[in-house]
This record gives structure tokens, sequence and C-alpha cells, in this order.
């Protein structure tokens, strides 16, 4: 009986391999009802299957019979799975519909404000590479995004000012931790760089309005620096420079790797070779050192972990206008650390993780002839967010922050100080949309509070990109945004509330084979700003009172393609900015907002030389500033800001590279604005003097030699 | 008895019914490799690539498959007018798929190192600096992995040619390669019969390299 039972069951079974076949036929449409040809059809487990022709029409043969799955399968589309019941000579299987997946690369993706450098995706304005090779960047990552749309130069200064905002209004953040006093301390005109490396990064994310929900505590722009994973080789790095010299040893493995970092610079010896038009008892110095590790924890998990602590300063002697003699001797000494660690883990399951925290401890001596300063700055960023993809269409970001700031200025001699400490916590979430792939929209809510001003806040953001052509797409940007006042107000004033700012934004950005066009216009409407009487440097009766607006619109041009070994690209950025600030009364232009901007880059790599030639040009139409002998406030304007940089990269070898760069070639004496005797003189006229640049040119030589016991290198060898 | 005989019979039944469907296996494999060599437009590699695909998700024990379908993928992205990016990612995505069947491949890292390549051909002026070291590192693991793998030397020898051509320097050493890759894949060809289902691609791009060496 038993075995009757066997045989039966093995015979049926066997039936179906026996029995003849089933030809299953039918058709494969998008979801407009267009035909797909290239689908992969299937019957899953068995080899059965093909793929669909140019009317999406299928038809194969399988010799399976009974309750089946069909399985549809095209890339940038998702998979469908239907059951079929296969059974008879044919089968004919109603038209089937698959619906597109968006993904990162299929789908529009919101650009109102963003501007991002980066070598993975397709639709960025820069690429890393651009900042150490731009000529007026001279290797720092801001001058490098000051030959962008929505930048202003303001030589002087040298940090990064964005649609009529000052420099404080920009947020700096590495791995999404921000980072306090990201540029270094500076004094008496002579222009400051960013702190960090280029090389530390692999990408960069520069928004100059209408941003994220993730960033706070910026007026007018976010700009976001992303570390580098894992290095690859264990190698040492030595650069030998005009102005100093640093070397870099990095150790790795599959699964970390290491990188220690020390430089020193003194422009002594070059100040010493070109002549300097400010007065420099000692020319600036400093040294740092640097680590930064990367490991990874389980499969999808990554820890990173940067530290930096540098030290440096410089003395310079300041003339008074209208006074004899020297001046006044500035001797600035600065020390500054920056730590962060954070760990990030992509689940399978459409979960994205991420703990961060990070400290900035800035410290500056500062003595005006016998007068002597002080100023601590101290920041602690802890940040925990979770990204969850519900499905391609709906993804979600929420984070939870904390900031710790402690703040103190003083006059050591005379044992006066005033200080501050705020804690402030945030909480954000952001929801992206995508309701087709065409249209995505993202709204999200950022809740602020402060201890210290007990000012608590909410600032909305939505925008949306729609896709209107092949290449190109429409984006609108709308938002509020807040910003603590300046830490050295708020230690005058601890009451002081937020300053504000609402963005609206307009874009038009267009892409195709290394051609890129972007056009964006907006405005931006400013409250809540410091005023106060007096002059800066002594500010009575601080209050939140200002208010003004900016608005105008860039354009940008870059072209990679159409000239051999050529890249260049063309910026215009118009900006009207007006407000109420600080000691003036009235609505003024900024000294640092020029009307007119333009900026050329253009890199040419000649391969017979096997150099690349770089120049760029920025060009703006004069900074405001107040005549004490005319009437009114910011009544007159400098001549136009003109800079034309050259570089030269040359690489004889794999391992070598020899760059040199001459910025301002030309000579031009560039004006930023004019120092004024604080009294009239005998004829009741206010002595002026021009504030300029440090030396009509700055000169730059380096040579940067990577040695690798690279193992590939010796496999000729080991064969 | 007399059952236990029958079992016995339908066990070896069902057992040569089991080695047959890894003949076909073979003979898919087979059939498909065939097809590769006829492949003459985008439309007709995405059939070959398809049907690999087919095969493996039957059998998902199996890296073959994954690594033929990833190699027609990269094959087509660099012969016809596609979308060359999608084509090499989608051909990593394979490839990583194929690594966790097969860890330690060495023809799989080689193939891994092959789609980064032609990712480095799209936009060699901004990806070269950062994707090239990972390139020589991957088919620097390949050969590490299998001395004996004729493709990871004949790569990483064009790698060698590129970029002393870019540099200027002589191309002994990418020759010296060349050359020991063209003696593996001597030393391979012998081992290929009909039924030889692993990788044979390479050996012309080593006579090619070798041809220019003179």
């Amino acid at each position: 009986m038993k075995l009757r039972l066997i045989l039966f069951c093995y015979l049926f079974l066997l039936q179906s391999l026996a029995f003849g076949q089933t030809v299953l036929s039918g058709r494969v449409l998008d979801e407009k009802g267009i035909p797909l040809p290239g689908v992969n059809v299937l019957l899953k487990g068995s080899y059965d299957g093909t793929t669909s022709g140019v009317e999406g029409e299928f038809e194969f043969s399988t010799e399976k019979s009974g309750m089946q799955v069909l399985v549809f399968r095209l890339m940038g589309f998702k998979t469908l799975e239907i059951p079929v019941a296969v059974e008879g000579e044919t089968l004919q299987i109603p038209d089937q519909e698959l619906r597109e997946s968006i993904t990162d690369i299929s789908g529009v993706t919101i650009s109102a404000g963003a501007m991002e450098a980066s070598d993975e995706k397709k639709s960025v304005v820069l690429r890393p590479l651009d900042i150490v090779t731009t000529p007026s960047a001279v290797g720092d990552i801001v001058g490098a995004l000051q030959t962008l749309p929505g930048t202003s130069s303001v030589g002087n200064d040298g940090r990064l000012f964005v649609r009529g905002g000052d420099a404080s209004e920009v947020g700096i953040y590495i791995d999404g931790l921000r980072v306090a006093n990201a540029y270094g301390t500076t004094a008496g005109n002579v222009p400051t760089r960013t702190r960090f490396n280029p090389n530390l990064f692999k990408g960069t994310f520069f928004s100059t309005g209408g941003y994220s929900a993730e960033y706070g505590q910026a007026l007018s722009s976010a700009l976001a620096l992303n570390t580098k994973d894992l290095s690859i080789r264990d190698q040492g790095d030595l650069s030998l420079m005009s102005v100093g010299g640093g070397y870099s040893h990095t150790l790795a493995n599959e699964e970390q790797s290491i990188t220690l970092t020390g430089n020193y610079f003194d422009l002594s010896p070059y100040q010493g070779l070109v002549k300097q038009d400010f007065d420099f008892e000692r020319a600036p110095f400093g040294w740092d050192l640097e680590v930064a590790a990367q490991k990874k924890l389980g499969k999808d998990g990554l820890l990173k972990v940067l530290g930096r602590t540098e030290s440096g300063g410089m003395k310079i002697r300041q003339p008074e206008p209208g006074q004899e003699g020297a001046g006044a001797l500035i001797d600035l000494r600065n020390q500054y650390s920056y730590a962060q660690s954070n760990w990030s883990k992509i689940s399978p399951n459409g979960w994205t993780w991420f703990l961060g925290a990070s400290i900035s401890a800035n410290s500056d001596e500062i003595a005006f002839d016998s007068i002597q300063t002080t100023r601590d700055n101290k920041l602690a960023h802890l940040k925990a967010s979770t990204i969850r993809d519900f499905s391609d269409r709906v993804s979600m970001k929420l984070g939870v922050e904390h900031f710790i700031n402690t703040y103190a200025e003083g006059l050591p001699l005379e044992g006066l100080e005033r200080n501050f400490q705020d804690g402030q916590t945030y909480l954000y979430t952001e929801w992206d949309w995508y309701l087709s792939k065409k249209l995505v929209v993202r709204g999200g809510l950022r809740g602020g509070l402060s201890s210290l001003s007990e000012e608590k806040w909410l600032d909305p953001r939505v925008s949306f990109a729609y896709q209107v052509s092949k290449n190109g797409q429409v984006s609108l940007a709308a938002g509020k945004f807040s910003q603590a006042p300046l830490e050295n107000y708020r230690a005058l004033n601890n009451d002081l509330k937020n300053t504000q700012a609402d963005h609206l934004i307009l874009n038009y950005f267009w892409n195709k084979d290394g051609i890129t066009f972007r056009a964006e216009a907006f405005h931006k409407e400013y409250a809540e700003l410091i005023r106060f009487e007096g002059v800066p440097m002594a500010p009575v009766n601080l209050r939140n009172e200002g208010s003004g607006f900016a608005r105008g619109f860039d354009l940008f041009f870059r072209d990679r393609q159409t000239l051999k070994n050529t890249d260049y690209w063309v910026t215009y950025s118009f900006v009207d900015s007006k407000r109420s600030f600080e000691q003036f009364t009235t609505q003024v232009q900024p000294g640092f907002a020029p009307k007119h901007n333009l900026s050329v880059v253009v890199k040419h790599f000649v391969t017979g030389l096997k150099s690349q030639l770089g120049a760029s040009l920025a060009v703006n139409d004069g900074y405001a500033y107040t005549n004490p002998n005319l009437p009114g406030e910011m009544n007159s304007k400098t001549p136009g800001f003109q800079n034309l940089s050259l570089s030269w990269s040359y690489l004889p070898r794999p391992n070598l590279i020899i760059h040199g760069a001459i910025t301002n070639v030309l000579g031009r004496e560039n004006i930023f604005g004019y120092d004024f005797s604080a009294t009239p003189n005998a004829q009741g006229v206010y002595e002026s003097r021009a504030i300029g640049q440090p030396a009509p040119r700055f000169l730059f030589l380096g040579l940067f030699l990577t040695l690798s016991k690279d193992k590939n290198a010796n496999q000729l060898n080991n064969l | 008895m007399k059952i236990f005989n029958l079992i016995f019979a339908f066990v070896f039944i069902s057992f040569s019914a089991f080695s047959q469907s890894n003949g076909a296996f073979e003979t898919a494999i087979k059939s498909q490799i065939q097809a590769m060599q006829q492949i003459d437009s985008p439309e007709s590699a995405q059939e070959v690539s398809n049907s690999f695909l087919r095969i493996s998700e039957a059998e998902s024990g199996e890296w073959l498959p994954l690594y033929y379908a990833a190699l027609t993928k990269i094959e087509t992205a660099f012969r016809f007018d596609v979308d060359k990016d999608a084509y090499f990612d989608e051909a990593i995505d394979l490839v990583q798929k194929a690594k966790e069947v097969s860890p330690n491949n060495s023809e799989l890292t080689a193939l891994h190192g092959y789609a980064l390549m032609g990712k480095v051909s799209v936009d060699p002026v901004s990806r070269g600096q950062n994707l090239s070291p990972q390139v020589m590192q991957l088919y620097g693991t390949a050969i590490n992995q299998d001395r004996a793998n004729p493709r990871a030397v004949v790569l990483m020898a064009q790698m060698e040619l590129g970029m002393a051509e870019f540099f200027g320097q002589g191309p002994e050493k990418a020759c010296g390669m060349a050359r020991m890759a063209d003696e593996l894949f001597r030393k391979e060809s012998q081992k290929v019969d009909e039924n030889y289902l692993l990788p044979t691609w390479g050996a012309n791009t080593a006579k090619a390299l070798i041809e220019n060496c003179q």
C-alpha cells in the first residue's frame, strides 16, 4: 500500500516533467502604457524566460505546470511578480505595467540654493579636485567656493560672504557636525583662510539659501564638508612650500585606516624676499597636528574620528589715519582645537543611523600696544539622526541635537571679564515625497530652544523640484532661518534674541554631458538684526531692532566638453542688499555686499607639458563705506575690485606634483574701504587711510610628493 | 527487499534527474557564452545578460552566471552608446552579489576592477585621481588571490601602460606584465576543453599590448 502511494506520488510529480510544454506570451508596458523592451521575463526557479522585444512583447515556452510565479525585471523599474497558473498549450498573460523606481540618480533633486562638489554624482557644479586647482583659491576650500554664484569676494577678510549676508551667516559643518571658528584668527585686515585642508574631504555641499532643516544657526548659507572614508593604502605625503611644509602618513588595511599629519608655516622668509605693504613685525606663522581615522564596524557601519590642534600668531603695526608714526602694534596669538567622532550605519532594511559629537575650542590673545585682551570660545555639538526610506517615494529624516556654547572675553591686566554659557536643543524633521520621478516635494521643521535667551522657535521650510525637460529642472525653496547674534554681543547682553531671515528662491538647472547652466533668483528678508550705539569695538544699548533685505539673481555656466582638455566656468551674481544693523541708523548697503560680482575660471591641460594651466578672474563693482566728511551713512563706494590669478601644476611623475600660483598678476591696487580718524583735523576734515592688500601679489610655489610602498607597483617583481 | 530495490531505483533516477539539471546549468551557461560572441547591439547584449541573470536566479549558489552577466554589462558599456555609468554601476552590483556567493574569488575581484576602470574612463580627469588607485588595488588583490589568473595581470598591464603613457615613462613594466599575462593565457588554454565554463577572455588584449611593445 505504502509502495503504491510512493509510486503514485512519484509518477504524479514526474508528470509535470513528462507532459508537454506551455507557451506563455504577453506584453510589458510602463506606467504610461508605452511598451518596455529589454525586460527580463522569467518563471521563478527555472531557466525558462525571455527578454521583451521592441513592442514590449514576450513569448517563451516552459515545461513547468501548475501555479508558478512570473517575474518581470528591468533596471530602473520595480520588479513585478505575478502568480500564474501554467496549463494548456498556450497561456496569454494580460498586459503588465512596470513602475519606475526612483533612485538618487533617476529622480529629480532639489537644486534651489544647492551646489555640490562630488566625484560620484553627475549634477555637481564643482569637483573636489577643483578646490585645489582653482588659481585664486591657493588650496583654500572657501577660496574655491568664492568662484561660485551667490558669493562675493571680500579681499581683506577672506571668509565666505553669501548674498548680502555677513561671514557669520555661513554655518560650517564637518560630517554634519558644527565647526566653530573654522577660519584662522586674524587682525588688521590680513585675509584669513579655512583651517581645514581640502584633502580631508571627499565631497562638499554648499547651499546659498533655502537649505535643509538639518542645518540651523545660519541666516544665509550652510557649508557641509564630508570627510573621506577608508584610505586604501599605506602612504606618506610630503609637501614643501614657499610658506612652509608638512608631512602626512597613512596606515591602512581593509578594516581601518589612520592618517597623521603635521604642518608648519612661517611667512617670514617669503616676506623677506617679497616686499609687503603691511608693516609686519612678525610674519604670520603657525603649526598644526591632525589625526583622521576610519574604521569599519560590522557590515554597514563606519566609525570616524577627526582631531586637530593648532597654534599660530603674528605681529603687525596698524597706522592711524592722520597720525604720525608706525601706529599701534597688534600682537596676536591663537590656539585652536577641534575634535569629532561619528558613527553611521546604513541598514539594508531602509534605516540609516547617525551618531556624532564634536567640540571646537578657540583661544585668542590679542594685544593692542599695552592693552591685552583675551577671547575664549568653546562649542560642543551632540547629534543623533536617522533617515527612514518608507519606499522609493517617501523618506523621512529625524534628528535631535544639543549644543553647549561658552564664551568669555576679558582684559586680564584689569581683571575684567564678561562671558556667557548657552545650551541649545533642537529637534528637526524633514520629509521627501516623490509624487513622480519628475516631481518632488520636501517639507521640514526645525524647532529650537536656548537656555540663555529663554527663547523657543520653530523654523518651517519647504521646497519643490520639477523636471521640465530631459536635462532641465526648476526648483523653488522657501523657509525661515534663525541664528543667535555674535558671541561678543551676547556676552554684553544675554537677553538678545535670535536674528532671523526668510528665504524665497527660484532656481533653474540644466546639465548635459559636461555642460552645466544654473540660474537662480532670490529674495531674503532680514529681521531682528542687532543694532547698537557707538562703534563696533565698544557697542552700547544692543538690541534686536535691525531689519533689511537682499534680493537679486545669479548665473553660472560651466563647460568641460566643448574645448579639448579645457574646463571653464563663468559666474555672475547680482545682489541688491540693504539693512539697518550695528551702528547704522538707516538701511544701508553693507560694506561686504558689492552689487555686481563676476568670476571666471579657466583650466587647460597641456598633455605635452604634463601640466595643467589655470587662470581665474574675479571682478566686482566696489565696496560701500561711510565717508564722515560727507553727509549720511555708507555714502561712498571704493573703486571696483579686480584679481587675475594664474597657476601652473606640473606632474612629472605619477607621485609628484609641482604647483605654482600668482594672485593678482596685474598688481592692481585693490581698496576695500577706508579708515578715518576719530576726530577731524585743524581744517575740519576727517583724515583717511585706504584699507588695501598686504602686498600687490602673492606668489606660491609648492612641491607635493607621495611616497607609497605600493604593492601593485612591486607586483612585477613578485610574479 | 523488493521495496528497498525500488526505492533505491527511484533515488537513483532522481539523482540522475538532478545531475541532469546540473547538466542543464552547464548547457545553459555554454550556450550563453556562445551567444556572447554574437552580440552586435545593446539589445542583443541585454538578451544575453538577462539569460545569465535567469540562470543565476534559479541557481542562487553559483557565481558564474552573475560573473558573465556583469561582464556582458561592462563590455556593452565599452562598445555601445549607452548610459555607461548606469551599466558599470549595475555590473559592480552584480559582482558584489557574486562575491557573497564566492568570496576571495580572483576572477570577481579582477572584474570589479575592470568595471571601476570603466567608471574612470567616463570622466578620467575628475575621477582618475580618486578611483585609479582603487582599480590598481583591486587588480593587485586579484593577482594575489590567484597568481595564475591571466585576466588580473593583463588588466593591470593595461592600466600600467595608460599611466606610463600619461606620465611619458617607458612601457617596460607594462610590457613585462603583458608578456607574463600572455604566458598565463597559454597555460590556461591547455586546460580549456568544450566543457570549460570558467572565464577565458583577455588573451587578445595581451597580444595587442605585446604588439604595441615591439
